[in-house]
């Protein structure tokens, strides 16, 4: 076929070649079929170079079958769509698909870095930490730059992503991860006890490696078993089964993460509303891991060149997708299942021969040879040549623990399959805490025990011939539901007939001998993709990183990305070899998710761009917007900051609020304050205990400021109280306090003072509540048809009315936090901006303005009100804050009341709150600067306080601040320091803290 | 001055084109919310009188009588749904029937915004912003339950099999609207179990 060269002529159970395919990698234009990966597709056309390696820039192919693949490491798509660090072996090509490769600079096939192979004597393991030591200034600007920019991954996309994400949440009984026939046959075990069963695959396609595996399920062979198993699951309600999902973390409580892809494969689903990916959140009762095994590479001299694969993804090449890696190809195994890509090629029309390291084989060694493959025993591939793929290896006779190559026959090839056996995939049973135990037979690790409700099946187990995988995976199954439903009906599963080949053991080799000096050319690469040989772990162990877990972090052997899947047991091979010691001696690395990247689109899912944060908005809300307010938030409310006019920027809009206020009449939504009523015989006693002062003799219509301690004493929140009955009270907090104190209220009844009946009951959200403070607000309340008596001696300060303004129910509070008469109006919330409209339409011949919050804390401050988070940092006291008056000394006790008797609250050099005038009226001093005892030319220099509040105050035409100062009010009329970057330094007089207004009168006017 | 004007929360978002189930702000419900001691006799017998129905005890469940509606809330609160016009009326004849016994009674028909889920699916819809398992039987019509929800505080309450009441602070009414839409996009649906798929 033109263009496809390594496409057979027959063949591929997955691909459709009816249908062609169009793609891209590296800008060279493809064709495939539907069915096919990336790397098949590109194999077919004759691509052998997937990318560049991560520290040396050898040239790599593809290695892999799926997820494990650590070469081919590919970015997907253009502009803002572009993904990087995709597998080629799971990337599913579609019409338009842009691939290209990673790390590599110019091309391919010419690149510059390539240089570092050369000098590869020279960054040996630990290089990073050899090298970049000293200066410790050049490693922020010198070094880290050159290592990310000579030893990287793809490039993540530098716009929005314009896709769309979701989280989906699911609880299951059962939770199966692998789609292969264990994790099928487990889900229909299961199933078939009325279980709701949930079954996850990472690939598109179930069955696993079932159609790469010999024998008979039945009449059929083994993947023929799948469409049936999967048809059965399907039409059943109680299963749900999840292609193209990849559980990346199994957490505490069978608590799994799965990112789904959902349109990666097609992207015409995105134009239709679906999300590219889906992250699952997954609660199961019972879970079956059937992740399967993946096959290991064997650490041979140069065992990375191109064309050189894993046995499995050649005969996956061979069989699913009709492409051949080569056309004369060496298989070189330890054990007898290589063997079948041996089959698959010659039965391709493609020239094998079978390198095994074992002195004998089994019945399928016996049936090459018949078949008439040339088999050669006790041998192994030395080394490897060949620049950009593979084109010779040299063999020599072999024998386990032989440690020199004496003499060597050369064989010219274009691809190796190599096999040193199977790993079970532990990594979902270890990431909660499962144990393993070393395996003999298997040479790798396999489940043990586990804490959590958790079985492993088929290949994951360690069960590696398909009759027992099946018994296995279908009595687990049962054994799951029956666990989680223990009266559940019995599954009753017919075990089918299965017929396999027998196998001979297989014989570990982790380490081939090579001839030549050790790692001069010869590298025998342990980490495909973090660039890690058996030289460098060897060198690890002489440099005394004894402890596998640092000689992983020195080495960064099994730290990329795709987690050790291929390296980790090879590499603990090498080191039992190199220190004389058994594998589980070495120990093993912990494993830790994801067991593939995901992307962080599927972690933020929908909750991005306007959904980003959760968002408060009040009844006047859209008016704010439309009145072009700038909003700041509060908590997650988004309050109108200020109202800038046309032109006006917002400093002066501020300034234009506040003058507002003090000389005519100002309106502030204060929507957000926190309103808490409580009711019950015992509410007043709860009260006094709540605050620092008395509420049992407010009197019923009347109002009262409260402070609020913590138990330490120390300042949580303020805010008036107002008595609407004998047993029944509104509280007012902090905007951002509501939710804190209604829950600190709920706790003190339901936890400590069981025996007071008291009802609390959370209400901010049911009230719109707006300031109407000025000299005119009386005025405009008047305008409002009030049904109640306006005059001071009727409605005086700290009182309240409820009655009606108009058609609108209000309550109405004489209070004030401006200083000025202040009247808050609450209304019902869905009347709120009726109510809104009528005054400022009411207003307007007082000359009646918005103002927003900014103007809010400069007429508070210039009154000398506290602000709790401003005056207060969880560490001050009402006696700190000049309000030793409001702290009871009738009341029997209080919350907070026994610390204040603690002699650090009780000792000299507490910080106080004090006024500050700046030497120069039109200086501001920036919020939280500090206060010095000695002015110095550069710190350290001894501080004595900060700066909690400054402004510009244009009622006093000068600037204002409070600040908390060492023995501050002993301090009355001192001149301090407060030194700024470049050497300048303000001085501020200490005074008072009330800068307006000291009597009052505005207010009770 | 003019009339008295209400406007809801949702009241300027228009009817969604684009999702595979229904949304709806339910602007014309009254709410009560209640609070006793469900160990006092009089307590129970004295909100009876008013409502004409016992309050639920079991938790997580809800009674109707009538164009009245009671939804547990804990074990010594309860939310009371009543047509909008009803609700201050029913708030006053309750404090008037409760004055001598401990118990608050407080009309907070504006404290929170309603959103009506109706269709095939609108219980997935909810499940890509809670853990909860809705599609348990667990969840069966009259059910009630407290979730955090898109990371934030809700009530669920179901009121067929493809109908479900979300209650969320009124603030949060807007933020609530956007998620949903979302989430029950045409195109993204998700069904769980529903067999033969």
């Amino acid at each position: 076929m033109t263009g496809s060269p390594y496409r057979l002529a027959t063949g591929g159970r997955r691909i459709d070649r009816a249908k062609s395919v169009g793609f891209s990698f590296d800008g060279k234009d493809m064709r495939g079929f539907a069915g096919d990966t990336l790397a098949s597709a590109a194999m077919a056309n004759g691509q052998k170079i997937f990318g560049r390696s991560f520290k040396y820039h050898r040239p790599r192919g593809i290695v892999g079958l799926g997820s494990e693949e650590m070469n081919a490491l590919i970015g997907v798509g253009t502009g803002a769509r572009h993904e990087p660090n995709l597998r080629a072996t799971q990337i599913e090509i579609h019409d338009g698909l842009t691939a290209v490769s990673q790390n590599r600079w110019p091309s391919l096939t010419f690149d510059i870095g390539a240089i570092n192979n050369k000098m590869s004597r020279f960054i040996p393991g630990g290089f990073y930490y050899k090298t970049f030591m000293w200066p410790q200034s050049f490693w922020k600007h010198v070094y880290e730059p050159f290592i990310r920019r000579a030893a990287g991954l793809g490039k993540a996309a530098t716009e929005r992503d314009p896709d769309s994400y979701e989280h989906m949440h699911v609880h299951a009984d059962v939770m199966v991860v692998g789609g292969g026939i264990a994790g099928l046959a487990a889900a229909e075990a299961a199933a078939a006890t009325g279980a709701k069963v949930l079954l996850c695959d990472e690939n598109a396609q179930l069955g696993g490696i079932a159609d790469l595996t010999a024998g008979k399920i039945g009449d059929g062979c083994i993947a023929d078993a799948v469409p049936a198993m999967e048809a059965r699951l399907r039409a059943l309600a109680n299963v749900h089964i999840l292609a193209r999902t990849t559980v990346v973390g199994h957490f505490h409580h069978n608590y799994l993460m799965a990112a789904e892809r959902v349109a990666d494969h097609d992207p015409a689903l995105l134009a239709q509303g679906a999300p590219r990916q889906r992250l699952w959140k997954i609660r199961a009762g019972h879970v079956i891991l059937a992740t399967g095994a993946i096959e290991r590479p064997i650490a041979f001299a140069n065992n990375d060149r191109p064309g050189i694969m894993l046995a499995s993804a050649v005969r996956a090449m061979v069989e699913r997708y009709a492409v051949a890696p080569g056309n004369r190809g060496l298989v070189f195994t330890n054990n007898d299942d290589a063997y079948l890509t041996a089959f698959a090629l010659h039965k391709a029309g493609v020239q094998v021969r079978v390198i095994d390291t074992r002195a004998a084989g089994g019945d399928l060694a016996a049936r090459a040879k018949a078949d008439g493959i040339e088999v050669t025993f006790g041998s192994s591939i030395c080394a490897t040549e060949g620049n950009l793929g593979v084109t010779a290896a040299k063999i020599a006779p072999y024998r386990s623990g032989m440690g020199r190559v004496v003499n060597e026959t050369r064989v010219e090839c274009d691809f190796i399959a190599m096999s040193g056996g199977w790993n079970p995939v532990l990594h979902l049973w270890a990431h909660n805490g499962g144990k393993i135990r070393f395996d003999e037979q298997l040479a790798s690790y396999r489940p043990n025990t586990h804490g959590d409700a958790i079985t492993a099946v088929g290949a994951a187990n360690g069960t590696m011939t398909v009759s027992d995988t099946l018994s296995e995976a279908t009595a687990a199954g049962e054994a799951a539901a029956k666990s989680v439903h223990p009266k559940a009906k019995s599954a009753k599963v017919k075990l089918p007939a299965v017929e396999e080949p027998k196998r001979a053991a297989l014989e570990p080799i982790w380490f081939a001998p090579a001839t030549g000096k050790y790692n001069e050319g010869n590298k025998h690469f342990i980490d495909f993709q973090n660039d890690v040989t058996a030289a460098d772990l060897e060198l690890a162990q002489r440099e005394g990183y004894e402890s596998v877990e640092h000689t992983k972090r020195y080495t960064t052997f099994g730290m990329a990305t795709d987690q050790g899947k291929t390296s980790n047991i090879n590499g603990l091979g090498v080191l039992a070899e190199a220190t004389g010691k058994t594998i589980p001696e070495i120990g093993i690395t912990t494993f830790r998710p994801p067991y593939t990247p995901f992307s962080l689109g599927s972690v933020a899912g929908a909750l991005t761009k306007e959904l980003f944060l959760p968002v408060r908005r009040t009844p006047i809300f859209r008016w704010h917007v439309d009145r072009g307010a700038a909003f700041e938030p509060v908590g997650q409310w988004r309050r109108a900051y200020t109202y800038p006019g046309a032109g006006e920027d917002k400093h002066a809009a501020i300034n234009r609020e506040i003058l507002a206020v003090r000389n005519k009449v100002g309106l502030l939504d204060a929507s957000t304050l926190g309103k808490i009523e409580i009711k019950g015989p015992d509410a007043a006693e709860f009260l006094d205990r709540m605050y620092t002062n008395m509420f049992s003799t407010l009197k019923v219509g009347r109002c009262r400021y409260g402070l609020m301690m913590n138990e330490l004493g120390f300042l949580t929140d303020d805010g008036v109280t107002v008595r609407l009955g004998d047993d029944h009270f509104l509280m007012h907090t902090t905007s951002g306090g509501a939710d804190r104190i209604s829950a600190w209220l709920e706790e003190w009844l339901q936890t400590e003072w069981t025996q007071y009946k008291v009802f609390v009951t959370p209400v901010t959200e049911q009230w719109a509540q707006f300031a109407i403070a000025g000299p005119r607000a009386r005025d405009v309340l008047a305008k409002l048809a009030p049904d109640f008596d306006l005059s001071n001696e009727a409605f005086p300060h700290m009182s309240f009315k409820t009655g009606k303004l108009g058609p609108y129910p209000v309550r109405v509070y004489r209070i004030s936090f401006s200083g000025e008469l202040s009247y808050e109006v609450a209304t019902p919330a869905n009347h709120g901006r009726g109510l809104w409209d009528e005054i400022m339409e009411a207003g307007a011949e007082f000359g009646i303005e918005p103002y927003g919050t900014e103007a809010l804390h400069v007429l508070r401050a210039e009154k000398g009100y506290i602000v709790i988070g401003d005056e207060t940092d969880g560490t001050t006291t009402p006696i700190d804050v000049g309000m030793d008056g409001m702290v009871s000394k009738k009341k029997a006790d209080f919350i907070g009341k026994r610390s204040l008797e603690q002699s650090y609250l009780k000792g000299p050099n507490r910080k106080q709150l004090v006024g500050l005038l700046t030497e120069d009226p039109n200086e501001v001093l920036p919020d939280g600067a500090y206060a010095v005892r000695v002015v110095k030319d550069k710190p350290p220099m001894e501080m004595i306080g900060q700066v909690t509040s400054t402004y510009m105050s244009p009622t006093l035409g000068r600037s204002i601040a409070m600040a908390l100062i060492e023995n501050g009010r002993a301090r009355m009329g001192e001149t301090l320091s407060f030194p700024q970057e470049g050497g300048k330094v303000v001085k501020a007089k200490i005074t008072e803290t009330v800068f307006y207004d000291k009597d009052g009168g505005r207010m009770n006017g | 001055m003019g009339e008295l004007k209400h406007e809801s929360a949702l009241a300027h978002v228009s009817e969604p084109a684009n999702t595979s189930i229904s949304l709806r702000e339910l602007s014309d419900r009254g709410m009560i919310d209640l609070r006793g001691l469900a160990s006092e006799r009089k307590f129970l017998t004295a909100v009876k009188g008013v409502l004409g129905v016992d309050l639920p005890k079991q938790p997580r469940t809800s009674v109707a009588w009538g164009d009245i509606k009671i939804l547990w809330l804990s074990v010594d609160q309860w939310l009371i749904l009543c047509p909008r016009s009803r609700a201050t009326a029913l708030e006053a004849e309750l404090r008037d029937a409760l004055k001598s016994v401990h118990s608050l009674v407080v009309n907070v028909s504006d404290m929170r915004t309603v959103i009506r889920l109706e269709g095939e699916g609108c219980r997935e819809t909810i499940m890509k912003g809670s853990s909860l398992d809705l599609i348990d039987s667990t969840y069966a019509p009259g059910c009630v339950r407290r979730m955090r929800f898109a990371e934030i505080a809700a009530l669920l309450h179901v009121v067929e099999d493809t109908v479900i009441d979300v209650y969320v602070f009124r603030s949060y009414a807007q933020y609530t609207w956007d998620f949903l839409l979302k989430a029950a996009r045409k195109g993204s649906e998700v069904r769980l179990f529903s067999g033969g798929s």
